[in-house]
């Protein structure tokens, strides 16, 4: 079951009878997830036109909601079929992956700008050089070849570079984790 | 407009949904079609004249039955077809039983003693049977689409068939009411060639008509 499921059901049953302001937390928790999914599969520009669209369907659609089927279900079957909409106007591929529901609520807009801090934290303790690297190599997916031209090192040390530093915030990221544990033992 | 706008002007119309909604709108789109395809037959072919005498033949009945059946089950599909998320294969797999009873019937009647086997299964209007089930459903098939597009069909195709489905079954239960042919082989293979020319149209049309 998904996570959300219950708080976006309870929200939609009282919107279906009126309710205005579960009805703002519905679609504006709704928003982030859209964004999210369309962002990864469509352009920037594209995304947020089709967000808009979709949150429009499922205002115009509710009434097709049954309370008897899980609520993300139905929010994900609008939301695929809008992104296959979208993709066949433009007579890109017309089909989508036979993913689940999860694919749409698994991932979060704030749950991601949370992981991306804390990577930015992690890296922020490595020295610069090597901090430049791994954001290059490991965040924006640039070669070990073309990493190499941009710092003047050669290939293999960059790779030693790139592993020894990545090793060592793994490190720092399980002494935390245990450190973080003892206290709760101490408790 | 910035979407946060958009937000702010939804949740202002958050009109209450009666319950029963959907229910509604396909009871009206049944009503309707079912209307539509009686006019078609009483005008273009007209009821058998022994009508009233065929109420008490069990073959009358046996079509009946097995056409109301197919009719219900497409209904369900189109219900669970209109609603995303919603899963449609009890409806589909629940087509099988009167398939099977109409194929066990036929078997039946074909292997009894002295079975006139051609005349069982070609009867005497072979040729026009499935051409007018597919007339007769027309009107019943508008009504299926009219009731879908208001619904929220996300796979158009499936969706279209099962429109066409209900349709087909519709008209071939109207269809009854004119048709003398009573053998259940004669149903089986003509009625049910009507039934799935009108669900081949419906999935045609799925895709072109059904967008949302």
């Amino acid at each position: 079951m998904i996570a959300q499921e219950a708080q976006y059901r309870d929200w939609m049953l009282a919107a279906l009878t009126g309710d205005a302001g579960a009805y703002r937390m519905l679609l504006a928790g709704l928003t982030r997830h859209l964004r999210s999914y369309y962002a990864r599969r469509l352009d920037s520009g594209a995304a947020e036109d089709v967000v808009q669209e979709t949150l429009i369907a499922i205002h115009a659609r509710r009434a097709t909601y049954d309370p008897a089927l899980p609520f993300t279900a139905w929010v994900y079957g609008i939301a695929r079929y809008k992104l296959i909409d979208e993709y066949r106007r433009h007579k890109r591929r017309a089909t989508v992956p036979l993913d689940e529901a999860k694919d749409l609520f698994g991932h979060d807009e704030a749950e991601e700008a949370i992981a991306r801090r804390d990577v930015n934290k992690l890296l922020a303790k490595l020295p610069p050089a090597k901090r430049q690297l791994v954001s290059d190599i490991k965040l924006d997916g640039v070669s070990i070849a073309e990493a190499a031209q941009r710092s003047g090192l050669s290939e293999s040390a960059v790779k030693v570079a790139v592993h020894r530093a990545v090793k060592s915030l793994g490190e720092d990221v399980n002494r935390e984790g245990q450190k973080r544990q003892g206290g709760d033992a101490d408790r | 407009m910035r979407t946060d706008d958009l937000i702010d002007q939804l949740s202002a119309r958050a009109e209450p949904i009666r319950s029963g909604a959907v229910a509604r709108l396909l009871t009206a789109a049944v009503v309707a079609g079912i209307a539509g395809s009686a006019l078609v037959m009483m005008s273009m072919i007209g009821p058998r004249h022994d009508l009233t005498a065929a109420l008490s033949h069990p073959g009358m009945w046996t079509k009946l039955a097995y056409t109301f059946a197919i009719a219900a089950f497409g209904l369900w599909l189109v219900e669970r077809a209109g609603r995303p998320g919603a899963e449609m294969t009890r409806p589909a797999l629940a087509l099988v039983l009167p398939l099977l009873a109409i194929a066990l019937l036929a078997g039946l009647q074909m292997s009894a003693p002295g079975a006139d086997m051609p005349r069982l299964v070609m009867g005497r209007s072979s040729r026009v049977c499935a051409l007018l089930v597919t007339l007769t459903a027309l009107p019943s098939l508008a009504a299926a689409f009219w009731a879908l597009r208001k619904l929220a069909p996300t796979r158009l195709t499936l969706a279209g068939a099962g429109a066409g489905l209900f349709a087909g079954a519709a008209g071939a239960f109207v269809y009854c009411f004119h048709c003398t042919e009573e053998a259940a082989p004669f149903i089986a293979v003509w009625y049910t060639l009507g039934i799935a020319a009108v669900t081949g149209i419906g999935a045609l049309l799925g895709r072109p008509l059904l967008r949302w």
